[in-house]
């Protein structure tokens, strides 16, 4: 019932971003062929923004509905188109605290040069800590990282997958590093990838 | 583990004193090699060579960029700057949309965008004055760049000269990620003017706009007029000789023009 609920508001939400981007789409054309740009650009931008959303909406629809034992909070599925500095976002949570399994998806990161930097020379920054280091997930090379919570004693892990222009971040609570990687695993990486781009 | 420290104390001891000798001895070798090179390659390319002076040119062929093997290139166009075709690159969005193809969709789009922020760039660049302070525009530095993005926006640059050593650049920022900080300047009366020592930045207005003037040693005048709500006009003059020459040239430019052009309000 949960499931048929959520599709709704998903066909709903997406038919009405389709409305706009039309609408959109014949501003911008109509301005352009009046002369008028900064309206045009402005059509556009709008355009650009429920593009983003909606490849964003394709992304949720594609990651999986559990990770291992935990269910998607699907009420909680946020999407935002932004035209430019951090693009698109994507963000899911799986469980409840204190076990709860976090996935952010940034396009037009200003985080994967440096991302990017730190795969192609593995000794950059790498050697000195012993909680980070580069893993290979369906693959892409890729960053995990371990962190020991001070609040619960518990080990929490995080994962950086940088895709051409595209950064995905899996966070995980209380896990281990064989129980992150299979979560990742679960995550069509390639047409996430082919998405987004 | 005692033995193991003793070693180790006793390597670094020798080193540290057999260092020096040691690098003499280098250094020695190093120059006799080096010497022994520059005569060979004297030799060869007909040049003399003093030692010591190892800034001759031996380099005899034109197309050689060192390394004797690969031609450099002194040929060829560049490439041809054609801005994207709005009408198409919004038409082959609206198929690729309706295709449910998202991300191609989105690349045209931005294409799009990309062509418009052109023509309106270069729409501003065409209503700049053509001389400023008796300086006239040097055309091949005109430049407009976009992202196509929106955010990073739209740039417009011009620099104007004699021919000496008196410049003036003006800049046209749109959606720039650096207004917050001047209109956080303009907007906080937390920032007080000093009135000892050197002014070297204070508010000023500019056709009713309210602006901020810098003054650098190095760099001469910065005037910075923020108009609309994300737009910018940076302009630098070299070599003015006061500030009320350099409010005279600022006063050449049609800011309300500039700001209806970019859509701002």
């Amino acid at each position: 019932m949960k499931k048929y609920f959520t599709f709704i508001i998903l066909s709903v939400s997406v038919s009405a971003f389709a409305q706009d981007f039309d609408k959109n789409m014949a501003t911008a054309k109509a301005s352009y062929s009046s002369g008028n740009l900064e309206d045009a650009r402005f059509a556009m931008e709008q355009m650009l923004r429920d593009l983003d959303v909606m490849i964003g909406k394709e992304i949720l629809k594609m990651l999986p509905a559990k990770m291992g034992t935990l269910s998607a909070n699907v009420a909680d599925d946020n999407v935002t188109g932004g035209t430019g500095i951090a693009g698109l976002f994507v963000h899911r949570t799986y469980g409840v605290p204190p076990k709860m399994v976090v996935i952010d998806i940034m396009n037009n990161s200003p985080l994967i040069s440096s991302l990017n930097a730190l795969l192609s020379m593995p000794m950059m920054g790498m050697g000195g800590d012993p909680n980070q280091k580069q893993v290979k997930v369906q693959g892409y090379k890729s960053i995990l990282r371990k962190n020991q919570n001070t609040e619960t004693g518990k080990t929490d892990y995080e994962l950086q997958v940088p895709f051409n222009n595209t950064l995905l971040t899996l966070k995980a609570d209380d896990t281990n590093e064989a129980e992150i990687l299979n979560f990742a695993n679960l995550i069509p990486l390639p047409k996430i990838a082919q998405v987004a781009q | 583990m005692k033995t193991k420290l003793l070693v180790v104390a006793a390597l670094i001891t020798a080193l540290s004193i057999t260092k020096l000798p040691a690098q003499s001895m280098l250094n020695k070798l190093k120059k006799t090699a080096e010497d022994n090179a520059l005569k060979k390659l004297g030799g060869k390319t007909g040049t003399t060579t003093t030692p010591g002076n190892t800034n001759t040119n031996t380099n005899t062929d034109p197309n050689s960029n060192g390394n004797n093997s690969n031609p450099s290139n002194n040929s060829g166009g560049g490439l041809i700057s054609t801005p994207p075709d709005v009408k198409q690159s919004l038409a082959d969005g609206d198929v690729a949309y309706k295709a449910g193809k998202y991300g191609e969709a989105r690349y045209s789009v931005q294409q799009a965008m990309l062509g418009v922020e052109l023509e309106i760039g270069n729409k501003i660049l065409k209503s700049l004055p053509s001389t400023v302070s008796g300086l006239t525009t040097q055309t091949s530095e005109d430049q407009v760049t976009s992202t196509g993005y929106g955010w990073a926006g739209l740039t417009i640059h011009r620099e104007y000269g004699n021919g000496n050593d008196k410049e003036f650049r003006v800049t046209v920022a749109n959606n720039a990620a650096w207004m917050s900080s001047v209109n956080m300047y303009l907007s906080s009366g937390g920032y007080a003017q000093t009135t000892g020592g050197q002014q070297n930045w204070k508010q000023t207005k500019v056709k009713g706009y309210r602006a901020i003037i810098e003054y650098s040693e190095g760099s001469g005048y910065k005037l910075s007029v923020p108009i609309g709500q994300s737009s910018l006009v940076v302009l630098e003059g070299v070599n003015f000789a006061s500030e009320p020459d350099m409010m005279t040239a600022a006063n050449n430019f049609d800011y309300d023009g500039i700001k209806k052009m970019l859509g701002e309000q």
